[in-house]
């Protein structure tokens, strides 16, 4: 088949258009972070016109939600195009559908933040309230959702009708579990927005605060696992094939994938472990609900070191650790993900540290907490993503990535690591000394204790200015290899089992049932304290502008 | 042999004084925790019972419809709200509440599992379903509380509980009516 430019695009202009919107909101979001961290750091105040206030939660919407739903939607669907076959008519529809919705959900949230009608930080908690059409806005972002998680739900359908008794390739597997958490994830914000939306307008006077916060939790924390859940789709199935392995146990990758869907809502609570109008046993039930999560994790641990070790001996690795050094670190591919993988021991150790009541209440709402999801969303998850550039988007636009593209991602993600090091550790230490979050740049009056968090302070706002320049260099190193990398083909990079592989079971397949099961499951979580919240809810809160 | 004492051990763990009483402090962990997972256990040890009492199960229990009847008493008789208020107050009751719903609902019920066709199973969730959907409306629009020993909102916490548990029944039966589920359970397939 003749090898042409015009051909690649034109077959992938589906997940090019959304990697390219993407990219584009990574540098807006990028620059944003970069005025948040040097103002934090105190090396100069915002405009009162454009606070901090402003650039933080118009940072954490492009960055967390449009930067990784974007970069998730293109991803997956290069991924079932690839694997499930052509898309059908209905689904390209369905996914041209979700990209407008994600564009008019987008632009209106970002048209209120910057007109200053919405500075709610990315959360929105009530009683904060923001313009009604920053709600609205928030609606279509949802209805993007839902639209592409139909659209590969409808293709994994087809597929299975065509291959009776088949089990759906792994890499659409974990993008039906992905599309149907987020879906189940987005129940509860759908349910809060469409109270707050009334509330905003004024046809009601009051919210329920409490339950607002419990509905976005139920989404807020599920929407970490989707990213996270993106990610390990890439470690199970795309990076055996870079390190020249194979998939350790397909079993094991479709298990994790069920756990991690049924197991998720209802573990947003301990984002919540200390509100008040919870009961402290319910706090401490579902801690339990919240380290369950963390047993996909260590089993995914598991399987990694297994494909590392087994490949790394392949490759002629001996001894105890041999096998490490023999991987392909000089491969930007291998290096990115490998440095997100590490950093996720740390991010899950944290996560799992701030699970816990007693050393929860020590790090609440301080930096401790931002720079635990720099590292987890920031690391694990960015450069995961980072990672996949260097080979997807030169096989979608039809051409190869060169080795001076290569140097500058090695260079891109020493930047990235150095950068994110700085701030996410500082951020980290700092927190512990007591500094709070969502704050802007303060010595309280040149108190003792602020004036002690300067230095890290600096760290935090250098740490910043690497991850700006890290983030020029990706957004130029995607450009590059959508639009002027030299023609070719670049392969689809992913793993095939062992040989010798044991069969995969068929109960994985039955999808039905895990929906039913994570039903049953985030009823257990939910049912209790949201009837308490609602039936012995003290008078709402009528709005608050706090800006 | 190995899931007899799986149950087993759930049942000694739900039998421990703290355990009881976390479990029986909330109306919603009483009813829909410790109650189903003494049935569970029950379910577990099933097939021990099965083995060792062979005669017996084959000679009152041949068709499964005794034991599915026996089941649905079990069930109905700890969906009235004062049964377990007495078991809160009662020792005996309470007794009863640990050696019913293990041995005279789950082992029942497994024992009959395979006795019965698919017809039968979908009556019984379909049964099932109804009766949870009923509990469900009481629990949540009755304006006094049914139970003594708790609040009217733990009663309507345990309403929401059952339309939830309605909702996966129903949700299940139109799974295994519409869907061919044994396709999930053949041996393994590469």
């Amino acid at each position: 088949m003749a090898n042409t430019i015009q051909t690649h695009m034109k077959n992938n202009t589906l997940p090019l258009v959304h990697f390219f919107l993407a990219f584009i909101m990574l540098l807006i979001g990028g620059t944003l972070g970069l005025l948040q961290g040097l103002n934090r750091g105190g090396v100069f105040e915002l405009p009162a016109s454009f606070n901090y206030y402003e650039v933080l939660t118009l940072h954490g919407i492009l960055l967390i939600l449009a930067f990784t739903t974007l970069f998730t939607n293109g991803y997956l669907y290069a991924a079932i195009r690839h694997t499930l076959g052509e898309l059908s008519k209905t689904v390209k529809i369905l996914a041209w559908s979700s990209l407008a919705s994600f564009l008019i959900g987008s632009l209106l949230v970002v048209w209120m933040v910057l007109a200053g009608e919405a500075t709610v930080m990315y959360t929105f908690y009530p009683p904060m309230q923001a313009s009604p059409w920053f709600y609205i806005g928030l609606v279509f972002v949802v209805l993007c959702i839902w639209l592409a998680g139909l659209g590969v739900f409808i293709s994994a359908f087809q597929w299975k009708r065509r291959n009776k008794g088949q089990h759906l390739p792994i890499l659409a597997f974990f993008a039906v579990g992905i599309y149907t958490l987020v879906i189940f994830g987005s129940l509860g914000v759908t349910v809060e927005v469409l109270m707050l939306i009334p509330w905003a307008f004024g046809w009601t006077e009051t919210i329920n605060v409490m339950l607002s916060r419990t509905l976005f939790w139920s989404f807020g924390h599920t929407l970490v696992n989707v990213w996270y859940l993106v990610a390990i789709s890439v470690w199970y199935t795309i990076l055996p094939k870079i390190i020249g392995g194979r998939i350790f146990s397909d079993t094991l990758a479709r298990l994790v994938v069920i756990l991690i869907v049924i197991l998720n809502v209802p573990g947003g609570f301990h984002h919540q472990i200390v509100d008040p109008a919870f009961s402290e046993g319910l706090k401490f039930m579902h801690v339990f609900m919240s380290l369950s999560i963390a047993f996909p994790s260590l089993m995914t641990a598991f399987a990694m070191f297994a494909v590392l070790e087994r490949t790394g001996r392949k490759r002629g690795g001996r001894g105890l650790l041999g096998w490490l050094w023999v991987l392909p670190w000089g491969d930007v591919r291998f290096l990115t993900i490998m440095i997100a993988m590490i950093s996720f021991i740390i991010g899950g150790a944290g996560g799992i540290a701030q699970t816990n009541n007693q050393l929860n209440q020590v790090v609440h709402n301080s930096l401790w907490v931002v720079g635990h999801f720099h590292i987890t969303v920031g690391v694990t998850v960015v450069m995961t993503f980072f990672g996949l550039v260097y080979w997807l988007i030169p096989h979608l636009s039809g051409r190869v990535m060169t080795p001076f593209i290569h140097h500058l991602g090695m260079f891109q993600t020493a930047t990235w690591t150095v950068g994110m090091a700085l701030m996410a550790l500082s951020m980290h230490a700092v927190g512990l000394f007591g500094a709070p979050r969502r704050t802007s740049y303060t010595t309280y009056g040149d108190s003792a204790t602020a004036l002690g968090w300067e230095p890290y302070l600096s760290f935090l706002a250098t740490g910043g200015t690497l991850l700006f320049f890290g983030v020029i260099l990706i957004v130029y190193i995607v450009f590059h290899l959508m639009f002027f990398a030299p023609k070719g083909d670049t392969p689809f990079m992913d793993s095939r089992v062992e040989d010798n592989a044991h069969p995969t079971p068929k109960w994985t397949e039955n999808w039905g049932l895990w929906v039913i099961v994570a039903i049953l499951i985030i009823s257990m979580g939910y049912v209790v304290p949201l009837v308490d919240l609602i039936e012995n809810a003290p008078p709402g809160s009528p709005p608050h502008r706090t800006w | 042999m190995k899931q007899f004492w799986y149950g087993l051990v759930l049942f000694l763990f739900l039998a421990l004084p703290p355990v009881r009483h976390l479990l029986e402090s909330i109306m919603a962990f009483h009813m829909h925790m410790q109650m189903p997972l003494l049935f569970v256990s029950g379910l577990l040890m099933a097939p021990f019972f099965m083995k060792r009492f062979r005669q017996f199960f084959g000679k009152w229990n041949g068709s499964g419809l005794p034991g599915i009847i026996l089941f649905l008493i079990i069930v109905m008789y700890w969906m009235v709200p004062k049964a377990m208020d007495e078991s809160l107050e009662i020792m005996a009751v309470e007794a009863f509440k640990f050696i019913s719903l293990p041995f005279l609902a789950g082992v029942p019920l497994r024992d009959s599992w395979s006795k019965i066709g698919k017809a039968t199973e979908s009556i019984l969730l379909l049964v099932l379903a109804i009766l949870f959907s009923i509990m469900a409306y009481l629990y949540i629009f009755f304006e006094s509380t049914l139970c003594n020993n708790y609040l009217l909102v733990d009663q309507k916490t345990v309403g929401w509980g059952f339309a939830f548990f309605s909702l996966c029944l129903i949700l299940y039966l139109v799974l295994t009516l519409f869907t061919d589920q044994s396709q999930y359970y053949d041996e393994a397939s590469t």
